[in-house]
């Protein structure tokens, strides 16, 4: 009997792996996944030119530059001073700016930006008729710095968003979306137990979410890797724990697709517009950590927050709601944190099944 | 094993929307077809044996088994249902192939089960384009397919004609029949009522809901008693003939044929006039044929479902 | 003769002006839209923002109220840019909520269905149909962005004078523009979004992502790239520019003013050519 289910859940997957997965009205989901690619990616050749604009500018000054040399500059001081203690800028930019001195009557401020580099670092300093007015010391990315970005951009767009809604079109496509097309009565009038169906339908689409989006992971990391040179990222994956983050960042994955995916496939066969408890699901998971200890037990982002391997600091001058959404203020250990997230998905999995058992098909109606 | 489909006491209401009301059936093995107008409960049924909605009161069995056991049911039951959808993204053989593939079956068997059915259907060549590409013919025709491939003992057919040219209806029609010859039940409905006469044993009349009227057609018609039935007879002295019938109380009409070469009777005791008719061919009345015109499934559908038509 | 020559004729009558057919649209489709009791009881909570500042502007005109009270008070609300600022936001808002209810139905279904080839079999243009469609949304929204905006600033003149009218008669242009490209680009999205996909609910999912996910990768673009230029992907960002430029707020917004407007036409010719491409009679699948 198990030997004919487990066939019959390999041929469900083969299914809608035919059917769904690679058709156009999915593209907008690899879209999703393949953004934050294409932005790190987008990082790393803007960096690498960058780092290429760095390196001629400092071969154009009268003498070498040093962050000493940088840190002298300060507002209020005259062209004259500048260019007697760091020499000629390599280059600058000038222009006039309006600005507006009476109700109907403008000025011309003239400006200039000089831009000066060590081959690492950049100053610019920003001067306004004649008078340093504002100057910015840009040291070029790190690797520690862009871990923390990704952590940020992996904690807030990719979990949040791009999985939540990369899941919901996927696993909503599954009943909800094959009653809009009339042809979920093809699978009930086929001799397989509806809950060995369910099982199948979802595995399919866990398949499908996973491999869209941990691809995307790996592929990010490497975009954002590919920037460094070898040292740097053996450095990085050996001694600080750079592997162990890689495979937990692919884990959350994989754990966000196994939650989002139960919570969405049973919003498709309870609700019949799928969108309203997506909303609400998506306002919840958000307000998490303002919610009581029972009921943020009840939430995804919950046991998935405590499973990242990077916790984003605090910036001081944040404003209080954006630090209370960064910050873990109960984090709980890994095996709780996976133990929940699967005890959620598969009692809500189990709710699922009592539904699909007593699901009847009137397309008329919908 | 029975070999029945048992309906017993079976009503499904969609709120306060009566689909089908206390519905008692046995349906035999041969082919039984449906009759009745659009909303009669037709479809109803035929979903509710496929346990795709579930009765609000009563059981159903097939064999000995119900529609919640689709894992036992399926596997005897194939179902053509009147939705005209098929799944995204295949072609006609991956739709029969891959629903055949949820029975268990290794590839080859479902590769072999696949292409017999389509051939059933003579659809070899367009078997490989994408089902969103068909006709509507193919489209009926592949699905017909899709539900005979796994040679289901009971076949469920909602309006299997739909769409289809008139060669191919013979084709489809012969297989029906082939396959009641091998015992299957064949439970088809139709609105094309010749054709229902021609292929059925038996037929099943509904109208709002109800079951009208249940069994072989002539055995239907003759339960009709406040229709008298009327016989066409052809002979050489229709007028004579006429002056002879119309001393019997039971004769209630006759018309002479337009061409004048035969007699259109009406009479509530049939029986009765066959056995007139016996005697009148003794007395040297020349007759060629005799032979009831209204006991056809037009005619009952006319006298049943018409006139409850008509006094709604 | 045959039947149809003995008593058919064809329709002899006047007939409706062509310019107006594509209105046709907007009257079927508001015979169903409030049929939700949700949605209906929505649009008129819609009115409550409005109906609120109504009341501050008479209040902060009419400080004698306050004496009924034993309060002594001043002018407690500026009648400037900002407060229309606040409103339009206010208002957009609840607008957003309001076309994910109503705009997924109105493309999907015809092109699910097959009813666009009904439509189009009619002397009705794939532009007309459009425009109905786009109408219905238009409408609708106009009613709870700029029409009531416009009556608090009318209100607010007969309240002030002629000439507090005369020097801020920019804040009701400022009010309707701003309005407007809010709402058609609400409209053009959600249509657009509606075409593509051709389910309710996913055009419904998609308008959603669109927003917030754009403003998640917004954040993202300016984070990685060290820029400001990522909020290029958050529309209502956008929107928000632009109504700062019109309604000459002071400060530094994130992007050029021309930048945004240029962002948001370039999304609106997206939307169109999108709807162009799916809103055709008939589908040929190979």
């Amino acid at each position: 009997m198990k030997e004919l289910w487990w066939k019959q859940v390999r041929a469900v997957i083969h299914l809608e792996m035919n059917k769904t997965f690679f058709a156009k009205r999915g593209l907008w989901i690899y879209l999703l996944a393949l953004a934050p690619v294409a932005l790190f990616l987008a990082h790393t050749l803007i960096e690498i030119h960058s780092q290429g604009v760095r390196h001629q500018m400092s071969q154009k000054t009268s003498r070498p530059l040093t962050e000493q040399d940088f840190s002298s500059i300060h507002s209020g001081m005259t062209r004259d001073q500048v260019v007697k203690l760091l020499g000629e800028p390599p280059t600058s930019h000038m222009g006039a700016r309006r600005v507006q001195t009476g109700p109907h009557s403008f000025d011309q401020n003239p400006f200039e930006i000089m831009r000066y580099s060590d081959g690492r670092s950049e100053l610019i300093v920003s001067l306004e008729k004649g008078a340093v007015s504002g100057v910015s010391i840009s040291s070029g990315t790190s690797l520690g710095e862009d871990t923390y970005i990704f952590a940020g951009v992996f904690q807030f767009f990719f979990l949040r968003l791009a999985i939540f809604f990369g899941c919901l079109g996927i696993f909503m496509n599954l009943f909800r979306g094959e009653m809009l097309d009339k042809s979920l009565h093809f699978y009930l009038l086929a001799p397989v137990r509806r809950e060995v169906l369910l099982v199948g339908k979802y595995l399919a689409g866990w398949l499908a979410a996973t491999v869209i989006f941990t691809t995307s992971v790996a592929l990010q990391l490497i975009a954002l890797l590919s920037l460094y040179d070898s040292n740097v990222i053996a450095t990085y994956l050996y001694q600080n724990h750079g592997w162990s983050q890689v495979i937990a960042y692919l884990g959350v994955t994989i754990l966000a697709c196994i939650g989002y995916g139960s919570i969405f496939l049973a919003a498709g066969l309870l609700f019949r517009n799928p969108i309203v408890p997506a909303v609400l699901v998506l306002i919840w998971e958000a307000a998490n950590p303002i919610l009581p200890a029972l009921l943020k037990k009840f939430s995804m982002i919950y046991y998935l927050r405590s499973l990242c391997p990077v916790e984003i600091p605090v910036d001081p001058g944040m404003p209080p709601l954006l630090a209370l959404l960064i910050s873990n203020t109960e984090p709980i250990s890994a095996y709780i944190a996976v133990f929940g997230l699967l005890t959620v998905s598969v009692l809500i999995l189990a709710g699922s099944m009592r539904r699909v058992c007593r699901l009847e098909i009137n397309y008329t109606t919908e | 094993m029975s070999n029945q489909i048992v309906f017993d006491n079976v009503s499904k209401f969609y709120g306060d929307v009566l689909g089908v009301n206390r519905v008692i059936l046995s349906i035999p093995p041969g082919i039984t077809s449906l009759v009745g107008p659009n909303g009669s409960g037709k479809t109803t049924l035929m979903n509710l044996m496929t346990g795709l909605i579930r009765p609000s009161r009563g059981h159903i069995r097939i064999f000995d088994m119900t529609p919640d056991q689709p894992e036992r049911l399926f596997r005897v039951v194939g179902y053509c249902s009147q939705f005209d959808a098929l799944p995204k993204g295949l072609s006609g053989y991956q739709f029969v192939y891959s629903y055949l593939m949820l029975f268990g079956y290794d590839a080859t068997t479902c590769d072999e089960l696949t292409w017999r059915a389509i051939d059933l259907v003579g659809l070899r060549e367009a078997a490989h384009r994408k089902a969103a590409a068909y006709s509507k013919g193919m489209r009926q025709r592949i699905r017909l397919a899709q539900s005979l491939a796994h040679n289901p003992r009971v076949l469920i057919l909602d309006e299997p004609l739909n769409g289809l040219d008139p060669l191919v209806r013979a084709e489809t029609i012969a297989l029906f029949r082939s396959l009641a010859k091998q015992g299957c039940h064949v439970l088809l409905s139709s609105h094309v009522l010749h054709e229902v006469d021609i292929i059925s044993d038996q037929v099943i009349l509904m109208s709002g809901g109800y079951v009208i009227a249940e069994g072989n057609i002539q055995a239907v018609r003759s339960e009709i008693q406040d229709q008298p039935m009327q016989i066409l007879i052809r002979c050489d002295r229709p007028s004579e003939l006429a002056s002879r019938v119309f001393r019997e109380d039971h004769v209630v009409e006759v018309r002479v044929h337009n061409d004048r070469r035969g007699l259109l009777i009406k009479t509530s005791k049939p029986d009765r006039f066959y056995l007139l008719m016996n005697k009148i061919a003794l007395d040297g009345i020349r007759i060629e044929s005799v032979a009831p015109i209204d006991d056809d499934v037009n005619s009952v559908y006319e006298y049943l479902i018409g006139t409850e038509e008509v006094t709604r | 003769m045959a039947v149809n020559k003995r008593t058919y004729r064809g329709y002899a009558g006047a007939l409706t002006p062509a310019w107006s057919r594509f209105l046709v649209l907007y009257r079927f489709a508001r015979r169903t839209q409030f049929r939700s009791k949700v949605q209906t009881v929505f649009f008129v909570l819609c009115f409550f923002f409005p109906l609120l500042c109504l009341l501050g502007l008479y209040a902060n005109s009419h400080l004698s109220v306050f004496s009924f009270l034993g309060q002594r008070a001043g002018p407690f609300l500026d009648i400037n840019g900002s407060f229309f600022l606040v409103y339009l936001s206010v208002q957009s808002a609840l607008s957003f909520i309001l076309t994910a209810f109503i705009g997924p139905g109105l493309v999907s279904p015809d092109l699910a269905n097959g009813a666009l080839t009904l439509y189009l079999c009619r002397p009705l243009s794939r532009t007309e149909y459009v425009l109905g469609k786009l109408s219905v949304l238009l409408i609708t929204l106009s009613w709870i962005t700029w029409v009531p905006g416009l009556v608090l600033f009318f209100v607010q003149g007969s309240l002030s004078g002629w000439q507090w009218m005369a020097n801020n008669i920019w804040l009701a242009n400022a009010i309707l523009w701003g309005s407007f490209v809010w709402i058609l680009l609400l409209a053009m999205l959600s249509l657009a979004l509606s075409a593509w996909v051709k389910w309710r609910i996913a055009a419904g999912a998609l308008l959603l992502a669109t927003f917030f996910v754009g403003a998640g990768f917004a954040q993202a673009v300016n984070a990685v790239l060290r820029t400001k230029q990522g909020y290029l992907f958050d529309i209502s960002r956008l929107v928000s520019i632009i109504w700062q430029g019109l309604l000459r707020q002071r400060g530094d917004p994130p992007l050029p003013v021309a930048e945004a407007w240029i962002a948001v036409l370039v999304l609106a010719g997206l939307c169109l050519l999108l709807l162009m491409r799916k809103i055709k009679a008939a589908e040929v699948i190979r």
